[in-house]
C-alpha cells in the first residue's frame, strides 16, 4: 500500500521539479513547486499512516507545510508583481538580476 | 657594555613613533611634515651608529638578544594523553649578530638619505612619509627578528607600503607595477609561510622537562628550529622504523624545503627567472622609494636566504652549490648583456641590480667564509651604490623630464656634481678598486674560485661586460655636447647634494677600508662552516 | 735605511696634491699647476734619495682578514721598484711644468691637475706595491685616470668614445690578471700574494706549484700586461687613446702607465722563467708587436697616431727582451724611451699648441719657425731610431743582442722593427721640419720657457741616459740584478754595427724620400693603393673587432632583451593570463537564471544518490 502512495508522490515530485526547472512562464514555476510541495506533503501523510512507527506527526506537518506553502505562494506572487512592474515580463529567462 | 633598555626594539619600532607624530600633524604643513620624517629617520641612524660602535665581534652569542612571550596557544592534548603542557608558542625575540649589523646600518642609513631626497614627492606628503616609516620599521625588523612567525610579519610589513608608495606616487604605469610586485611577492611570501609552517610543526618542537611533568611545545624559535635541525638526535631527524614520526624530516622534504626557501628568497632578490617584477617597480616608482626599494628590499631576499635557507639547512646548500654558482653567474651575465641594451637609465640600473645579486649568489655558492662575508659585503655595497645612483637618477628626471639616455648627454657641463658623482657610482658599481663594489666582487670571486673555477672564469667576464654597460649609460648620459634642450638645467640642491655625498663617503670608507664591515662578520659565519667542516671530516 | 723605510710617504705627496685641487674646486686655477708640481716634486725628491740609498725594505698592514687568510697592503722598496719610481715622479713632475704652458687657458685646470695628481698617485703606488692584489688595485686605478684623462674634453664626440675604448679594451686584460691573482691566492702556500713569496715558490722551479698552473698564471699575467701596454691584440685602444691632452699622451702613454705592463712582467719575472712557454709567447708577441706596429706607423698621418704606434712598437721591443730573458734590457729600454718618448710627445705638443694642426699633410718647414722644437724633437727622434751614441741605441742593442742569443728570428723581426723606426721617424721629422712653412706653419711661434725647459731636460737624459748600460759600463744590470754577474754577455760589437747601419739605412731613406725627393713615397701609394690604406686603418683590426666583437655583442644584447620581454616575461603573463581566463570561463557559467542553477543541482543530486546507491551495490 505505501510504495503505491510513494511511487505516486514520487511521480507528483518529478512533474514540479520539471516544471520549476523548465518553464519559462514564472507562474508556472510557482505553481509547479506548489506541485513539489504536495509531493511532500502525500509522503508525509502516507508515512503516518503506514510507516513503521504510525504516528500523527506527519499529518500535523502536513498541516504546517499547506500553511508555508500557502505563505509563500502568496510571497510569490507579490514578488512576481513586483518584477513584472519593473521588468515588464514574467519569464524566467530574463531574469538574470543573480549575475550582477 | 651591556644595556638594559631595549634598543633593539627601539631602532625597529622608532620609525613608527615618528609615524604616529606625522599623524597626528595636518597634512597641508609639507615642510613640518618632511622635517618631523626626517628626524624620525635620523633617530634609528643615531642608535645603529652606536650599536655599531659598541658592537664587539669576539663577545660570543649574538651581541644583542630582546625576547618576550608573545603568543601561546594551548593544544588538545587529550589525544596525547600527555600529563604537561602543550601548546603552540611564539616569542618576540629580537637579535643582533655581524650578519644582522651591516644590513641594519645599511637600512638606516639608506632610509635616512631616502627621506631627505624626497623632496621630489609632489603630493600627500603626510600618506607618503607614514608609509616610508612603516616600512623602515618593517625592514628593521626583518634584519632583527629571530623568530618565523616575527619574521614573516615583519617581513609582510614591508610589502603593504610598497605597494602604497608605487601605486600613489610612482610614474604612469604604477598601478600594475604595484600589482606586478604584489603578486611576485605575495607568491614568494607564501611559499615562505608554508616552509615556515612545516618547520615550525617538525624542527620547531621541543619538550621540556618541568619536575618529572615534561611540558611540550611547537616553537617558531629560530634558535630552537635551528638547532633542532642540526642534532642528530632532535626528533626531527630520527626515523622512527615501524611506526610514525610526524615530526621527521626525511632529505626529500628538507630538500623540498629548501627549494621552497630559494624559490621564495629568490623572488625578492631576485634571481634569474623570476626578476621581471622588478623592472617595472625600477620604471614606476619615485626615486626615493626605488632608492629603498633597490637599496634595502632586494637585500632582505639574500638575507633570508642566509638566514633561513643555507643556515637552517648547510647540507642542501652544500648539495645545491653547483646550482647556486649557476644562477649567480647567468643572472650576472644575463643582466650585464641585457642592461647593454637598454635606453631607459631605470631599466639599466634594474639589469644592473640583477647582475650584481648574482654575484652574491656567488659569493653564497662557495660555502666558505671568503665567499658569505663577500656575499654579505656585496650586499651592503650595492645597497649603497644603487640608492646613490637611483638618487642621481632621480634629480636627474626631475631636471631634464627623461631618463631616456637619447635625450640625455653632455650634463657635465651643466650639472658638474650631479654628473661626478654618477661617474662615481658608475665606477663603483663596475668594480673599480678604491670603491666598495670591488671589495664584494673580489670576495666573492676569491671565494668561489676555491671550489667552482670554472664558474668563476666565465664570471670574470662579467667585469668586463659591467664595464661596458656601466659606462655606455653614465657616458651617454654626462659626456658628449650638452643637448640644447637641456641648457639651463640646474646643479644639485643641498637636499640632494647632502645625501649624496653621505652615500659617496660610505662608498669610499668601504672601498678603503673593508675591515669595516667584514670585522664585524668575523664569527658570524662559525657554525655554518663548523657545521660543514665537521661533515666532510667525519 | 730612514729614507727606504719612509717610501710609502713617496705617493701620498701627489695624493695630497689631488686632494687639495678636488677640495678648492675650480677656484684657484692659477695654483692648481704649483700643487700638482709640488706633489710630484715631493715624490721625486724622495724618490732619488731612496734609491741613491739602494737599501730593500718593506713592510705592510693587514687590508682584509678573513679566517686567518689576510689580504695586506704593503709597500717594498728594491733596486727596480726604485728606479722606476724616479722615473714617474721625474716625467710626472717635467710633464707638470710643461702643461702650466700648455693646458694654461682651459677653465678646467684644476680638474686636469686632479686627475694628473691621482694618477701619479696610483702610479707610484702600482710601483710600490708589495702583492700582486695591490698592484691589481692600483693596476685598476691608472686605469681609470688614463680613463679620465682621455676622455678630459669630454664634450667631444671622439675623446668620449676613446676614453669609453681604452677603459673597456684594458679592461679585457685586467679581466686575466684578475684569474691570475685568483689563481695564485689558491695555488700559492699559505695563499702568499707577496712578490718576495713568490720570489720564493718559484725561483728555481720548487714544485709547489704544478708546471701547468705556473704557465697558466704566466700567460694570464700577460694578458693584463698585453692590455695596459698595448701588444697585439689588445693595442687598439692607444692611438684613439691620443684624443687626450698631448701631456697626458706623453706621462700616461708613453713613458708611465703602459710601461707598467712591462713593469708587471718585470716584477713577476721568476714565473715567466719557471714557465718556457710563456716566455716564448711573450717574446713572440711582442716581436710581432713591435714589426706590426712600426708599419702602421709608416702610414699614418697625424703626429700623435704615428708616435702612438711607436709607442706600441717600442713597447713590442720591451716585451721581446723580456721573452727572451734580458728583463735588465726591458727595463733599459723602458727608461730611455720614457724619456725620448715623453720628450717626442711634449715637442709633438709644442708644435700643436704653436700651429694647432696634427697632420703632418698640413704641417712642414716648422723647423725655420720653431727652432728649439726642432732641435728637441730631433734628438728625440734619432734616440727612437736607435742612433749612436743617444740612448735608444744602447738599450735597442741590449735587446737585439739578447735576441739573437736567443732566436734569430727574433733577432731579424726586432732588426727589421728598427729599419722601419728610424724610418717613419725620418718621415716624421722631415715632413713636419723640413721644406717650406706650409699654411699652418705661417703663424706658429716657438712655445714659452715653462714648456721648452720640461724638454730640455728631457733631450739631455734622451742623450746621456744610453750611458748607464754600455758594453763598458753594465751599472745598470748589474744594479738592477743586485750585484749578480750580469747573465748576459752584454753585446758583440757585430750586433751593434749591424743595428747602427740599419738605423742609418732607415734614416737615409726617409731623408732620399723626404728632403731630396728622389724617391717618391707617392709612388709606392699610387702602385698599392689598397694596401696603404689598410695600413693606414691599422690593418682594420677595428673594422675586425667591430664586425667579430661588438656587432654580435649587440646582437646578443638585443636577443637577450627580447627573450627576457617575451620569454621570461612572456611565460609570466601566460601564467596570469591562464589564471584570468580560467576565471573567465567559469565566469560564464554563472548566467542568473535560476533555474539553470537549479538544473546543475538536482544533475549533482542525482550524481550522488547514483554513487551513494552505487557504493551499497557494488562494494
Amino acid at each position: 500500500m505505501l510504495a503505491s502512495y510513494l511511487t505516486m508522490a514520487a511521480i507528483l515530485f518529478c512533474i514540479g521539479l520539471y516544471g520549476a526547472l523548465v518553464k519559462r512562464n514564472a507562474v508556472i514555476v510557482l505553481l509547479s513547486i506548489e506541485l513539489m510541495l504536495n509531493a511532500v506533503n502525500l509522503n508525509l501523510v502516507a508515512f503516518s499512516k503506514y510507516g513503521v512507527v504510525p504516528s500523527i506527526n506527519g499529518q500535523i506537518f502536513a498541516l504546517f507545510t499547506i500553511t508555508v506553502a500557502a505563505a509563500e505562494a502568496a510571497v510569490g506572487v507579490a514578488v512576481l508583481i513586483a518584477l513584472f512592474r519593473a521588468r515588464g515580463t514574467i519569464k524566467t529567462d530574463e531574469f538574470d538580476e543573480l549575475r550582477r | 657594555m651591556t644595556i638594559d633598555w631595549p634598543i633593539l626594539s627601539l631602532i625597529v619600532f622608532s620609525p613608527l613613533l615618528g609615524a604616529a607624530v606625522l599623524l597626528a600633524m595636518p597634512k597641508q604643513r609639507a615642510r613640518m611634515l618632511r622635517w618631523t620624517a626626517i628626524a624620525a629617520t635620523l633617530l634609528p641612524l643615531a642608535l645603529s651608529v652606536w650599536l655599531y660602535a659598541d658592537y664587539d665581534p669576539n663577545r660570543p652569542g649574538d651581541a644583542y638578544e630582546e625576547k618576550a612571550e608573545w603568543i601561546n596557544i594551548p593544544l588538545e592534548k587529550s589525544a596525547t594523553g600527555i600529563e604537561g603542557t602543550f601548546e603552540l608558542h611564539f616569542d618576540y625575540a629580537l637579535s643582533l649578530d655581524g650578519l644582522s649589523l651591516p644590513l641594519v646600518l645599511l637600512t638606516t642609513v639608506t632610509a635616512a638619505m631616502a627621506a631627505l631626497a624626497s623632496t621630489t614627492i609632489r603630493k600627500r606628503w603626510k600618506s607618503y612619509y607614514i608609509w616610508l616609516l612603516i616600512l623602515e620599521c618593517g625592514m628593521l625588523g626583518v634584519f632583527l627578528a629571530r623568530d618565523l612567525l616575527l619574521f614573516f610579519i615583519f617581513f609582510e610589513m614591508t610589502m603593504i607600503p610598497m605597494v602604497f608608495l608605487i601605486g600613489i606616487w610612482g610614474l604612469l604605469d604604477r598601478e600594475r607595477a604595484a600589482t606586478r610586485f604584489l603578486l611576485y611577492n605575495g607568491l614568494g611570501s607564501a611559499l615562505m609561510l608554508i616552509a615556515f609552517v612545516i618547520l615550525i610543526m617538525t624542527a620547531g618542537f621541543s619538550l621540556e622537562d618541568a619536575g618529572g611533568v615534561f611540558n611540550y611545545s611547537y616553537s617558531g624559535s629560530y634558535e630552537t628550529i635551528l638547532s633542532n635541525l642540526a642534532d642528530p638526535q632532535a626528533y626531527a631527524n630520527m626515523a622512527a622504523p615501524g611506526s610514525v614520526n610526524p615530526l621527521y624530516l626525511s632529505d626529500g622534504m628538507r630538500t623540498a624545503l629548501f627549494v621552497m626557501l630559494l624559490i621564495a628568497f629568490g623572488i625578492k632578490l631576485p634571481v634569474f627567472p623570476f626578476h621581471t617584477w622588478m623592472l617595472d617597480v625600477h620604471r614606476e616608482a619615485p626615486a626615493p622609494v626605488v632608492m629603498i626599494h633597490s637599496g634595502i628590499l632586494l637585500k632582505m631576499g639574500a638575507y633570508g636566504l642566509i638566514r633561513f635557507g643555507i643556515f637552517a639547512f648547510p647540507e642542501e646548500a652544500d648539495r645545491f652549490r653547483a646550482v647556486l654558482a649557476v644562477l649567480g653567474v647567468i643572472s650576472l651575465l644575463y643582466g650585464a648583456v641585457i642592461a647593454f641594451r637598454h635606453k631607459e637609465l631605470r631599466l639599466v640600473l634594474a639589469y644592473s641590480s640583477l647582475s650584481h645579486m648574482g654575484i652574491v649568489l656567488l659569493g653564497l655558492a662557495s660555502l666558505n667564509e671568503i665567499g658569505m662575508q663577500g656575499a654579505v659585503f656585496q650586499l651592503v655595497s650595492h645597497g649603497l651604490i644603487s640608492a646613490l645612483m637611483f638618487l642621481l637618477i632621480g634629480s636627474i628626471y626631475e631636471r631634464t623630464g627623461t631618463t631616456n639616455i637619447d635625450e640625455l648627454g653632455g650634463l657635465a657641463k651643466a650639472a658638474p656634481f650631479l654628473s661626478g658623482a654618477l661617474l662615481i657610482g658608475g665606477l663603483a658599481s663596475l668594480g673599480l678598486p678604491g670603491l666598495s663594489g670591488f671589495v664584494g666582487e673580489l670576495l666573492a670571486l676569491l671565494g668561489l674560485f676555491d671550489t667552482n673555477k670554472t664558474v668563476v672564469s666565465i664570471a670574470v667576464i662579467g667585469i668586463i661586460l659591467t664595464a661596458v654597460y656601466v659606462l655606455r649609460a653614465v657616458m651617454a648620459t654626462t659626456f658628449g655636447p650638452l643637448k640644447p634642450k637641456l641648457e639651463g638645467i640646474t646643479d644639485a640642491r643641498f637636499t640632494e647634494a647632502l645625501p649624496t655625498a653621505v652615500l659617496l663617503a660610505f662608498v669610499l670608507l668601504l672601498g678603503i677600508y673593508p675591515s669595516f664591515i667584514t670585522e664585524l662578520m668575523k664569527h658570524s659565519f662559525d657554525s655554518l662552516l663548523n657545521h660543514l667542516n665537521t661533515r666532510v671530516g667525519g | 735605511m730612514a729614507y727606504s723605510e719612509s717610501a710609502w710617504l713617496i705617493p701620498l705627496f701627489p695624493l695630497a696634491a689631488f686632494l687639495l685641487l678636488t677640495a678648492w674646486g675650480r677656484g684657484f686655477r692659477r695654483w692648481a699647476p704649483i700643487v700638482g708640481a709640488a706633489g710630484s716634486l715631493g715624490s721625486l725628491v724622495l724618490s732619488i734619495l731612496v734609491m741613491a740609498e739602494g737599501v730593500d725594505y718593506r713592510d705592510r698592514i693587514n687590508w682584509i682578514k678573513i679566517d686567518g687568510l689576510s689580504l695586506s697592503l704593503g709597500y717594498e722598496v728594491t733596486h727596480l721598484t726604485s728606479l722606476m719610481l724616479v722615473i714617474v715622479s721625474l716625467v710626472s713632475l717635467l710633464v707638470c711644468v710643461y702643461s702650466a704652458g700648455y693646458m694654461k687657458n682651459d677653465e678646467r685646470i684644476t680638474v686636469f691637475y686632479g686627475y694628473v695628481s691621482l694618477f701619479v698617485f696610483s702610479m707610484l703606488g702600482l710601483v710600490l706595491s708589495d702583492n700582486m692584489l695591490m698592484l691589481y688595485l692600483f693596476w685598476e686605478l691608472v686605469g681609470v685616470c688614463s680613463f679620465l684623462l682621455v676622455g678630459f674634453w669630454y664634450h667631444k664626440p671622439e675623446a668620449k668614445a676613446a676614453a669609453k675604448k681604452a677603459f673597456i679594451v684594458t679592461r679585457i686584460g685586467d679581466a686575466g690578471l684578475l684569474l691570475a691573482v685568483l689563481l695564485l691566492f689558491w695555488y700559492m702556500p699559505n695563499h702568499a700574494l707577496d712578490f718576495a713569496g713568490i720570489q720564493n715558490v718559484f725561483h728555481g722551479q720548487s714544485g709547489a706549484v704544478d708546471d701547468g698552473i705556473t704557465t697558466l698564471i704566466a700567460l694570464l699575467v700577460f694578458m693584463g700586461a698585453v692590455g695596459k701596454s698595448g701588444q697585439f691584440p689588445l693595442h687598439v685602444w692607444l692611438p684613439d687613446a691620443m684624443e687626450g691632452p698631448t701631456p697626458i699622451s706623453a706621462l700616461i702613454h708613453a713613458a708611465t702607465m703602459v710601461a707598467a705592463g712591462v713593469f708587471l712582467i718585470a716584477r713577476t719575472f721568476v714565473l715567466f722563467e719557471a714557465s718556457p712557454a710563456a716566455m716564448d709567447t711573450v717574446a713572440y708577441v711582442g716581436a710581432f708587436t713591435a714589426l706590426f706596429a712600426a708599419t702602421i706607423a709608416l702610414a699614418q698621418h697625424d703626429v700623435k697616431r704615428i708616435l702612438a704606434y711607436s709607442t706600441i712598437s717600442q713597447l713590442g721591443y720591451m716585451m721581446l727582451a723580456l721573452g727572451v730573458g734580458s728583463m735588465t734590457g726591458a727595463i733599459f729600454h723602458l727608461m730611455t724611451h720614457a724619456f725620448f718618448k715623453a720628450l717626442l710627445f711634449l715637442a709633438a705638443g709644442s708644435i700643436i699648441h704653436a700651429a694647432h694642426k696634427q697632420d703632418i699633410r698640413e704641417l712642414g718647414g716648422l723647423g725655420s719657425r720653431m727652432r728649439v722644437t726642432s732641435i728637441l724633437f730631433g734628438i728625440g727622434a734619432l734616440a727612437l731610431s736607435g742612433i749612436p751614441p743617444f740612448s735608444g741605441f744602447w738599450s735597442k742593442d741590449a735587446i737585439l743582442s739578447a735576441a739573437l742569443d736567443h732566436n734569430p728570428v727574433l733577432f731579424v723581426a726586432g732588426l727589421l722593427g728598427a729599419l722601419l723606426t728610424s724610418l717613419y721617424m725620418a718621415r716624421l721629422y722631415f715632413r713636419v721640419f723640413a721644406g717650406k712653412p706650409s699654411a699652418a706653419s705661417e703663424g706658429a711661434h716657438e712655445s714659452p720657457a715653462v714648456m721648452l725647459i720640461p724638454m730640455i731636460v728631457l733631450a739631455v737624459l734622451a742623450v746621456v741616459a744610453g750611458f748607464a748600460d754600455t758594453p763598458w759600463n753594465e751599472w745598470l744590470s748589474g744594479w738592477l740584478l743586485g750585484g749578480e754577474p750580469s747573465a748576459h754577455d752584454s753585446s758583440s760589437p757585430t750586433v751593434m754595427i749591424v743595428s747602427a747601419a740599419v738605423s742609418l739605412l732607415g734614416l737615409y731613406i726617409g731623408w732620399l724620400a723626404y728632403v731630396k725627393k728622389t724617391i717618391r713615397p707617392a709612388s709606392v701609394t699610387e702602385a698599392m693603393p689598397g694596401l696603404s690604406k689598410w695600413l693606414e686603418r691599422g690593418y682594420r683590426i677595428d673594422d675586425l673587432f667591430a664586425s667579430v666583437i661588438v656587432k654580435p655583442y649587440r646582437m646578443l644584447g638585443t636577443g637577450a632583451k627580447l627573450f627576457d620581454r617575451y620569454v621570461v616575461d612572456g611565460v609570466v603573463r601566460l601564467t596570469a593570463g591562464a589564471a584570468s581566463g580560467l576565471g573567465r570561463m567559469t565566469a560564464a557559467l554563472q548566467n542568473g537564471q535560476v533555474q539553470t542553477y537549479g538544473i546543475a543541482a538536482v544533475l549533482g543530486l542525482i550524481v550522488i544518490i547514483v554513487v551513494m546507491a552505487g557504493r551499497r551495490f557494488w562494494s
